[in-house]
C-alpha cells in the first residue's frame, strides 16, 4: 500500500492489492500517506498456500477490481474495490 | 535503592495517581499494564543522564513517516517504570533498533527485540544475569526492554489491531532484555566478541520469534548437549519454507552457564561450538519433504542436509542463567541481523 501512494504521489498510477486479512492495515497505511478514502482491490485470504494454478485463478478474478482502479474499466457489481 | 518514606505519602496523593494512570490509559499510551504518568519533570530527571540534545532523533521509521527523538525515548522510558539512570541503556538500545531497521515490528511473525545487556553497566545498574533470566523480578531488565516496546508503540505508531500485524506475537514484546553472565561464562564476553573493550558497557539487540527451553542435565559430553541444542533450533514450525528464508536464517543460543562450562571444559572454544551448531542446524531435504518444505530446493538431492543459516555467524552465543542445571534456551529467528552499541559513560555527578 506505501509503494502504491508513492506511484501516486509521483503522478503514476497504481493499483494495490490486499488480501482480505489485510484491509485494516492497508486503510491505516494509506490514511498514513493521506490518501483516507484510498481504494484497493480486495482478494480472499489466504493466498500462500495457494498452487499456480490457484494463483492463476485468482488473478483472472481480481483482474477487473484492478483495471477498474486503474481507470480502464468499469468494476462489476461482485468484484468492487474496497476502501 | 530508593528509601521511600511511606508516612509521606497521601491518600489522596495515590488516588491522584490512580486517576493519572486510567488517564495514560485513556490515552491509549500503554502495553496494557499501568505506566508512570511522565511528568515534564519526570522527563527531564532522564534526559539529565545524557548528553545528547533533547531533540536528537535516535531511531526512524520512514515508511510510517514517525520518528523517536532523545525526548520522546525519555517520556517512553519513564513510562515503562525505568530508574532515571538506566535511560543511556535505553539509548544505547534504540540506536541499536535503528541500526538494525524497524520494519520487521510490523512483521506477522511477530517479533521481539531481544536486548542484551554486557559490561560494568550490569552491576552498576543491577541487571539480572543469573537465576530467571528471561523471568519476572527484576527493574531494569524489565523495564528497559519494556521502554523499547512503548516507543515502538507510541513514538513510532506499531500498536497491536493497528500497523502491528503480529499473528501471534509474542510475551517477550512486552519486555526481553537479559544481562549476560560475563562471571561464570568460561569465554570472552559477547561485547568484547565483537570488538568492544571489556571496561566498555553495551547493547547487543537482536529480534526474535519465541524463546524455546532446552534440557539436558545428564551429560557430560559437548556434542550431546549442542545435538539436543541444534535439534531444538531446527524443529519445522521454526523453519521458514520459502527462499531465502529457508536457507539463511539464524538463532541466538542463550547457553545455561552449566552448559557452558561442560562444553569449554573439553576445550572447546565459542567458535567451535558456532561452527557445531550451524553444522546441525537445518533438516535433511528428505525430512522436509513430510513437511511440504521443499520450495527452491527442487535441485538439490534427496539426502543433501539443507542448513538453515548460511555461516556460523548467524549464531548468537550468549551465556546467562543461573548455574543451577543443564538448561539453555533457543531464541528462534526469521531474519537474522544484529547490532551492538555503546552505552554513554555516567555524566559526572
Amino acid at each position: 500500500m506505501a509503494d502504491s501512494a508513492l506511484f501516486e504521489q509521483r503522478g503514476i498510477p497504481a493499483a494495490a492489492i490486499i488480501t482480505s486479512a489485510f484491509t485494516r492495515t492497508a486503510h491505516l497505511m494509506a490514511r498514513q500517506y493521506g490518501y483516507p478514502d484510498y481504494r484497493y482491490a480486495v482478494v480472499p485470504h489466504p493466498i500462500g498456500n495457494l498452487t499456480p494454478a490457484q494463483v492463476r485463478q485468482r488473478a483472472q478474478e481480481v483482474l477487473p477490481q484492478v483495471l477498474a482502479l486503474l481507470g480502464l474499466a468499469e468494476a462489476s457489481g461482485s468484484a468492487a474495490a474496497g476502501s | 535503592m530508593t528509601q521511600i518514606d511511606a508516612s509521606a505519602l497521601t491518600v489522596e496523593g495515590i488516588r491522584s495517581a490512580r486517576q493519572a494512570i486510567e488517564y495514560c490509559y485513556a490515552q491509549g499510551w500503554t502495553d496494557g499494564l499501568p505506566v508512570v504518568p511522565p511528568l515534564p519533570e519526570f522527563v527531564d530527571e532522564f534526559l539529565a543522564h545524557t548528553r545528547r540534545h533533547p531533540e536528537e532523533v535516535v531511531v526512524r521509521m520512514d515508511h510510517l513517516h514517525r520518528q523517536c527523538t532523545v525526548r520522546q525515548a525519555a517520556i517512553n522510558a519513564v513510562m515503562a517504570g525505568c530508574r532515571p539512570e538506566y535511560f543511556p541503556v535505553v539509548l544505547a538500545a534504540l540506536d541499536a533498533f535503528h541500526q538494525l531497521g524497524t520494519a520487521l515490528v510490523q512483521s506477522t511473525t511477530g517479533q521481539a527485540l531481544l536486548v542484551v545487556v554486557n559490561g560494568p553497566v550490569r552491576k552498576q545498574l543491577g541487571f539480572n544475569c543469573t537465576e530467571n533470566i528471561f523471568g519476572p523480578g527484576d527493574r531494569p531488565n524489565a523495564t528497559v526492554g519494556r521502554a523499547l516496546r512503548l516507543v515502538i508503540m507510541n513514538a513510532l505508531g506499531v500498536r497491536p489491531h493497528e500497523f502491528d500485524q503480529s499473528t501471534h506475537g509474542t510475551p517477550a514484546k512486552y519486555s526481553c532484555c537479559i544481562a549476560e553472565n560475563e562471571e561464570e561464562s568460561p569465554w570472552e564476553p559477547l561485547h568484547v566478541e565483537r570488538g568492544f573493550a571489556p571496561e566498555t558497557s553495551t547493547v547487543t539487540v537482536q529480534f526474535i520469534r519465541s524463546d524455546l527451553h532446552v534440557e539436558h542435565r545428564s551429560t557430560q559430553v559437548p556434542e550431546e548437549i549442542l545435538l539436543t541444542i541444534a535439534d531444538s533450533m531446527s524443529y519445522a514450525g521454526g523453519i521458514y519454507e520459502a527462499p531465502p528464508y529457508n536457507r539463511n536464517s539464524g538463532s541466538v543460543v542463550v547457553l545455561g552457564p552449566e552448559h557452558a562450562q561442560i562444553i569449554a571444559r573439553r576445550g572447546w572454544s565459542k567458535q567451535d561450538v558456532r561452527q557445531f551448531l550451524w553444522e546441525h542446524f537445518g533438516k535433511p531435504k528428505r525430512e522436509l519433504r513430510r513437511f511440504g518444505k521443499i520450495l527452491g530446493l527442487e535441485e538439490e538431492p534427496e539426502e543433501a542436509f539443507i542448513h538453515t543459516a548460511q555461516s556460523p555467524e548467524a549464531i548468537l552465543l550468549v551465556v546467562a542463567g543461573a548455574a543451577n542445571a543443564g538448561v539453555s534456551t533457543v531464541c528462534s529467528n526469521f531474519a537474522w541481523r544484529r547490532a551492538t552499541c555503546p552505552i554513554e559513560e555516567p555524566l559526572p555527578s
